[in-house]
């Protein structure tokens, strides 16, 4: 099994490809993040120690939840890809233990040659990370940078165990189905109830952070942001883990009208919608926690920049500090989330390759093929701005009140239309994108691909 | 259309199919001609390698012959992009696969009506769901492909096919994946749809027990058609391919 799992590597590179990609990328901004607890840990003054581990903790800290969470979908949806092909595996004898362990080797060698390779690169970005807090005054400009033993530790290490952890829970997945139900295993009607229960508990914390900062910060300046911050990651995380639920929802309201006027492409795009809410589900993830999380930090951080009185704890001098963390945070985590929207979509829609040859030869001209990806990716994106947009209400709208004593925050009003705008322009460009390539095969030849 | 080219369900003229590169040029079809009229059970037959997968494709419109011409019941297949074809072929043909090519999310029913959904025709559910219990189907109109055996999936795929009411149904080794009884189930509903409606059918199968439910066999070697055998029966087609095979091998040496 082991020997089987490196030859799969080795013949079907394409399809580890999103999982290497995540990790790669995951591990690079730990270890930026992390290399600045080597850079303190390297004999600085105190102010610089505490400047430099604010930053790898709280940024870090966040950017950490946010890896273990891409990589462990990128690495379960690709996994969940491959069903029928370790389907035919236990048909022709191998035993669950098997499988789970081709699943697991794989998953260890790709996230493990990610992670190393991404050494240099994460090397390469702490230390414009650290150039950026010299340049604005943060960190003297005696203090040398370090990437050391813990940037290392932490970046290989959260990867690799995220991409196992993933593996064994898929592997577990596997093994509970018997060999026949898995060939034509059917995707689950309901999600689990330790899913719905995670969902429902993140969407708790975060409205009780925004709760805490009304409650605890009014008046009291920027300190309101210890709570207000994290409200919106901690709704978005929950959103997206209820996401198939979402799906059904907006389906329940969209799907009588879009069946009704989208022609035969709306009725299939329906069709789809209904019954794969758990797949469609994991690419809505990443627009919820893109959109949730960049629109309440830029929101919070403008409300902060025109707010009158800087009041509050947090001395002026940390200021400054506190606005380069936040738009360092959500550049890291909105890079990583697009990347991570654009990786599942692709991936979804080429795994897809085999049933849209299926629709060409009942007759559907690429055309309405392509209609019934747009829609579908139109409907993604719709669904996944709405709920991001309210999972950023957790932090704007508690941190307003906070801050100014308004409810309505003054802040830039093209914040919220450019996110949502690149969220609904990368959803759609990467479904339809992949759709287009996916077409160019021959239908005959498309139906034919193992999928 | 004159009338005698509305009798005419397919028309190959010498078609000619080659793949690969100009340097090494494979010929698949050698200048085919072959004409069946409408309501006629044609089984296409062959040792594998002899080209009847390319002809069904080419006859069909899903792959472009090389040269030569196809005419469905009167009409050449346009020349157009994917569009074009696609847009002629679910308005004249309808397709039976060996992997039956059902859509997963949809159900037995939705899967019948969707030719006519993508054809913007008006769906008639009722004459869908008689078709579906026509093939004996009546109670799984709302089960999923994944639901139903191999056998009810070509059912499925079958009445999927005669939904259009198309001038040609092709079956592409219709039985390949079924166990036998669930084959021949599948062969006498084909029988049946020739007999009692007056639909065409040509069906590529390698199996002389398949073959003779049609009422004409059409054998191919090495891309040409090299003999025709009407009202056929099992053991006249195994003994006629067996010489075939017996040919190609020698040719082969």
């Amino acid at each position: 099994m082991v020997t089987l799992a490196l030859r799969t590597l080795r013949h079907r590179t394409g399809g580890f490809l999103a999982t290497f990609a995540a990790t790669f990328l995951g591990a690079t901004i730990l270890m930026a993040f992390a290399s600045l607890f080597d850079t303190a840990a390297g004999g600085v003054d105190t102010a610089t120690e505490e400047t430099l581990t604010l930053m790898a903790s709280v940024a870090g800290g966040w950017c950490l939840l946010i890896v273990a969470f891409a990589v462990t979908s990128t690495l379960t949806l690709a996994v969940r890809q491959r069903d029928r092909e370790l389907a035919l595996l236990r048909s022709v004898g191998a035993t669950p233990g098997q499988v789970g362990r081709m699943v697991v080797v794989e998953a260890a060698v790709v996230a493990l040659a990610a992670a190393v390779l991404a050494v240099p690169a994460g090397y390469g970005l702490g230390r414009l990370l650290f150039t950026l807090l010299v340049r604005t005054d943060q960190v003297p400009a005696e203090v040398a940078y370090r990437f050391g033993s813990i940037a290392v530790g932490i970046g290989v290490g959260v990867t690799v165990l995220g991409a196992l952890l993933a593996a064994l829970a898929t592997a577990r997945r596997l093994g509970r189905m018997a060999a026949q139900e898995a060939l034509v295993a059917d995707e689950p009607r309901r999600m689990g109830w330790k899913r719905v229960a995670a969902g429902v508990l993140l969407v708790a914390v975060g409205a009780n952070n925004g709760l805490l900062t009304v409650l605890l910060f009014s008046g009291a300046g920027s300190d309101a942001m210890q709570t207000a911050g994290s409200a919106s990651i901690f709704a978005s995380a929950g959103l997206a883990l209820l996401s198939p639920a979402l799906i059904r929802a907006v389906t329940a309201v969209l799907g009588g009208p879009l069946a009704r006027l989208g022609g035969a492409g709306g009725w299939l795009t329906v069709a789809n919608l209904r019954r794969r809410s758990h797949q469609l589900g994991g690419a809505l993830m990443p627009i919820i926690l893109f959109t949730g999380i960049s629109v309440g930090t830029l929101v919070m951080q403008s409300v902060e920049n025109r707010a009158d009185a800087p009041g509050g704890t947090i001395p002026a001098s940390m200021q400054r500090n506190i606005e380069t963390l936040n738009l360092v945070v959500v550049g890291m985590i909105a890079l990583f989330a697009a990347i991570m929207l654009v990786n599942t979509l692709i991936a979804a829609t080429t795994y897809r390759r085999r049933e849209f040859g299926q629709q060409r030869l009942a007759g559907a001209t690429p055309g309405q093929v392509r209609r019934m990806v747009g829609a579908e990716a139109a409907v993604l994106a719709v669904t996944g701005v709405l709920a991001g947009s309210v999972a950023s209400l957790a932090t704007i709208v508690p941190y307003t009140i906070a801050r100014t004593d308004r409810l309505v925050p003054d802040a830039p009003a093209v914040i919220w239309p450019a996110i949502a705008l690149a969220a609904v322009v990368l959803t759609l460009a990467a479904s339809i994108g992949s759709a287009r390539r996916a077409l160019r095969t021959p239908a005959v030849e498309a139906v034919g691909l193992t999928a | 259309m004159s009338s005698l080219d509305a009798r005419e369900a397919l028309r190959l003229d010498d078609v000619r199919k080659v793949y690969g590169t100009a340097d090494n040029p494979v010929t698949a079809l050698d200048g085919v001609t072959l004409r069946l009229p409408t309501g006629s059970f044609t089984a296409v037959m062959g040792p594998s390698g002899s080209g009847k997968s390319t002809l069904l494709q080419c006859a069909a419109g899903l792959d472009r012959a090389t040269s030569g011409s196809v005419t469905v019941a009167g009409q050449p297949i346009p020349t157009g992009g994917e569009a074009a074809v696609t847009k002629f072929r679910r308005d004249r043909i309808g397709f039976v696969f060996q992997q039956f090519n059902l859509l997963p999310t949809l159900t037995a029913l939705e899967n019948v009506t969707l030719p006519a959904r993508l054809a913007g025709r008006r769906v008639d559910r009722k004459r869908c769901a008689t078709l579906l219990a026509q093939v004996g189907l009546g109670d799984r109109l709302h089960h999923r492909p994944a639901q139903l055996s191999g056998g009810q999936q070509q059912r499925v795929a079958i009445a999927r096919a005669l939904a259009s009411s198309p001038a040609l149904i092709f079956a592409d080794e219709p039985t390949g994946a079924l166990d036998s009884r669930a084959a021949r189930e599948v062969l006498a509903l084909l029988a049946t749809a020739v007999r009692d409606h007056g639909q065409t059918v040509v069906m590529v199968t390698h199996d002389p027990a398949a073959a003779a439910y049609a009422g004409a066999v059409v054998f191919l070697a090495d891309g040409r058609i090299v003999g025709h055998l009407a009202r056929p029966t099992a053991d006249a087609v195994a003994e006629r391919l067996a010489h075939l095979t017996d040919a190609v091998a020698v040719a082969g040496v």
